[in-house]
């Protein structure tokens, strides 16, 4: 029998079934399962179709059944958490779901398993994909400790984790209940309730330093969380600095990039057409590296510790150093 | 990992309560709705005729019928509901529409907002958030059209490689979002290459109306996850200081490294060009030491020179 048939079977009898069944229900009673030469062939063929109920979603629920004897265990497929909720979407509205999963770089393939699970509450109608120029997202999405703390945030329960702050050496060990994931600059981030801070924060994944370890306590989700709103703005807004006002200088050939690019910054245009913005600095190396970045067409002309540490970044480079 | 079995098995999952709920869908519906050939469509359904529940008499058997091109499928009250969504499948979902969402001026918008408002109110707030920095959304619309109808543009674009902006004639191919921000790739005139072009750096896009060849056929938008491919002619060598390898490989796309004594840390990568290099190591300042190669310590000599006078010293 082919293994498709035998999952198939499976899935339909604990779906079904009235009470949970135990190893040597299925194997009896579970077609496919009765061409298995031995017992411990039995085993191998079904502990590996529970790992491919697993990869596919299916919500197994491992049991116990004699109240005397804790090694004798059932299974079965829980109908509530199985079958996906009501939802209305109309053709379109999959189509651009649709657009989006082929959008995603890296983990694709998920986003369009969870399309064809769509596909099938959506009313009879066309779904001819529209056409769309070649577009790719490299969100890194894939990566397995955001995949962990999103688990966690579905089922709104506590994690915990190793974490290196920004900037330093030393690591703490962080719980967390999830609020949202943020994608900014590149980076994911994670912010919630820091348990033990009571405050909320947000984490960049790529500091955490262990495996995102999911905890039994549950909590809610407050109606105003917001997520976006917790992930610091621009780099130099951010840091161990007193918050200090600083002027930096576009020259005319680059004096259209920050109206275009820096939206809602206090910008001037000088005499000689060079664009002058102002910006609230709390990092101070963070807006040096912001304007070297520019090359020479950058200058930060206030205040004047931000000039000195510009300088000092040049030094290993003057006088015929830094190699 | 995804095997033939798991993609079959899932396929099957969605496409019978698609067939219970709406008797006479016929074969090329399923094919169509499903992404697979018609003969996968009835491959599928032979399989699922041969499957039941426990006894497997012909009354729990389930039951399909193909009638005057229409498919009826019965006994299987089970599978009359789609598998839920996972929070994998939920998070990629999520984060795909995210990114499509920053795109500006796609008409699909509002059936995507729309449709991740359902989703949310199905499933809970979704929990994802997406920013990419776009550059000029203007800008980025007109590469869309230019995309859209396969024309030729010219862009005003500022290089830092020449440290100038420079006109380019492009033959657009795609557009990416990667490190947090969206890029053009194409063929550029000007080089004589295919270019990634960073949008925040485009100061103008002009619609030509000259047709653009065409993206070569293995062309992957993939291929240019990191952001450096055709551009990294140049591997540079850095050793960095204990502060700077903490957080250095977060940032850029190491290809080797090695620990040093004293917590220093040499590191390899590949360079989008001399200049990119240069201002690299600048950036770094006192936290890194160009190894190799030597041009881009010339490089970044003559940079800081030439920043420094600005600075009056």
């Amino acid at each position: 029998m082919n293994r498709v048939e035998r999952l198939l079977n499976l899935v339909a009898a604990l779906l079904e079934a009235p009470r949970p069944l135990t190893v040597e229900d299925i194997r009896e009673r579970v077609a496919g399962y009765d061409a298995q030469p031995s017992y411990d062939a039995f085993r191998r063929a079904f502990e590996r179709d529970k790992s491919e109920l697993k990869e596919l979603g299916i919500p197994l629920e491992t049991v116990e059944i004699d109240p005397f004897d804790s090694s004798r265990v059932g299974y079965r497929i829980p109908k509530s958490s199985y079958y996906l909720p009501d939802i209305d979407l109309e053709p379109e509205e999959l189509a651009a779901l649709k657009l989006a999963s082929q959008a995603l770089m890296g983990s694709g393939l998920h986003a369009e398993a969870g399309v064809m699970k769509l596909a099938a509450v959506v009313t009879p109608g066309s779904l001819s994909e529209p056409r769309v120029p070649p577009f790719g997202a490299d969100l890194a999405a894939e990566q397995p400790l955001l995949a962990s703390l999103y688990e966690a945030y579905s089922l709104k329960q506590r994690v915990r984790f190793t974490y290196q702050r920004a900037g330093g050496e030393e690591t703490s060990v962080r719980t967390l209940e999830t609020h949202g994931l943020v994608h900014r600059r590149g980076n994911w981030y994670v912010v919630g309730r820091d348990v033990e801070r009571d405050a909320v924060r947000s984490f960049r994944l790529s500091r955490i330093r262990s495996k995102v370890e999911l905890l039994p306590e549950t909590y809610e989700l407050p109606a105003d969380a917001d997520p976006a709103e917790r992930v610091d703005l621009e780099p130099w807004e951010v840091g161990p600095d007193e918050p200090i006002r600083a002027v930096v200088r576009f020259d005319p050939e680059l004096a259209w990039w920050p109206a275009q690019n820096l939206p809602g910054v206090p910008l001037r245009t000088t005499q000689q057409g060079a664009a002058e913005v102002e910006l609230t600095v709390a990092n101070l190396d963070a807006l040096v590296n912001y304007a070297l970045g520019f090359g020479a067409a950058v200058e930060i002309v206030a205040p004047p510790e931000a000039r000195a540490r510009l300088v000092e970044h040049l030094a290993p480079y003057l006088e015929g150093g830094g190699g | 990992m995804t095997t033939r079995t798991t993609e079959r098995l899932r396929r099957i999952l969605a496409l019978l309560p698609y067939a219970i709920q709406h008797p006479g869908t016929t074969v090329e519906e399923l094919a169509e709705r499903f992404g697979v050939p018609s003969r996968q469509v009835l491959a599928d359904l032979n399989l699922v005729e041969l499957c039941g529940l426990p006894g497997y008499t012909p009354d729990v058997l389930i039951e399909v019928a193909i009638q005057d091109g229409g498919v009826y499928v019965r006994t299987a009250d089970y599978f009359e509901r789609p598998l839920r969504i996972t929070p994998v499948e939920a998070l990629a979902l999520y984060a795909g529409a995210a990114a499509l969402a920053e795109l500006p001026g796609m008409e699909q918008a509002e059936s995507l907002r729309s449709g991740l408002r359902k989703l949310g109110a199905a499933l809970g707030p979704a929990g994802v958030n997406v920013e990419l920095e776009p550059g000029a959304p203007s800008h980025l619309e007109a590469l869309r059209s230019a995309l859209n109808e396969r024309r030729r543009v010219r862009l005003e674009y500022y290089s830092t490689t020449r440290g100038e902006l420079t006109a380019r004639t492009v033959d657009p191919w795609g557009l990416i979002a990667t490190l947090g921000r969206f890029y053009l790739i194409g063929y550029d005139h000007l080089s004589g290459e295919e270019r990634m072009f960073r949008a925040d750096r485009i100061k103008a896009v002009e619609l030509l109306d000259e047709g653009a060849a065409g993206p070569p056929e293995d062309f992957d938008p993939g291929g240019y996850r990191g952001a450096f491919k055709g551009e990294g002619r140049l591997t540079l060598t850095l050793e960095l200081s204990p502060r700077a390898a903490s957080w250095f490989e977060d940032y850029y796309p190491v290809t080797r490294a090695e620990d040093l004594p004293g917590g220093r840390r040499r590191v390899e990568l590949p360079a989008g060009g001399l200049a990119w290099a240069a201002l690299l190591a600048l950036r770094l300042g006192a936290d890194g030491r160009i190894v190799g190669p030597s041009e881009v310590l010339g490089e970044a000599r003559r940079l800081a020179r030439e920043i420094a006078a600005r600075y009056r010293i």
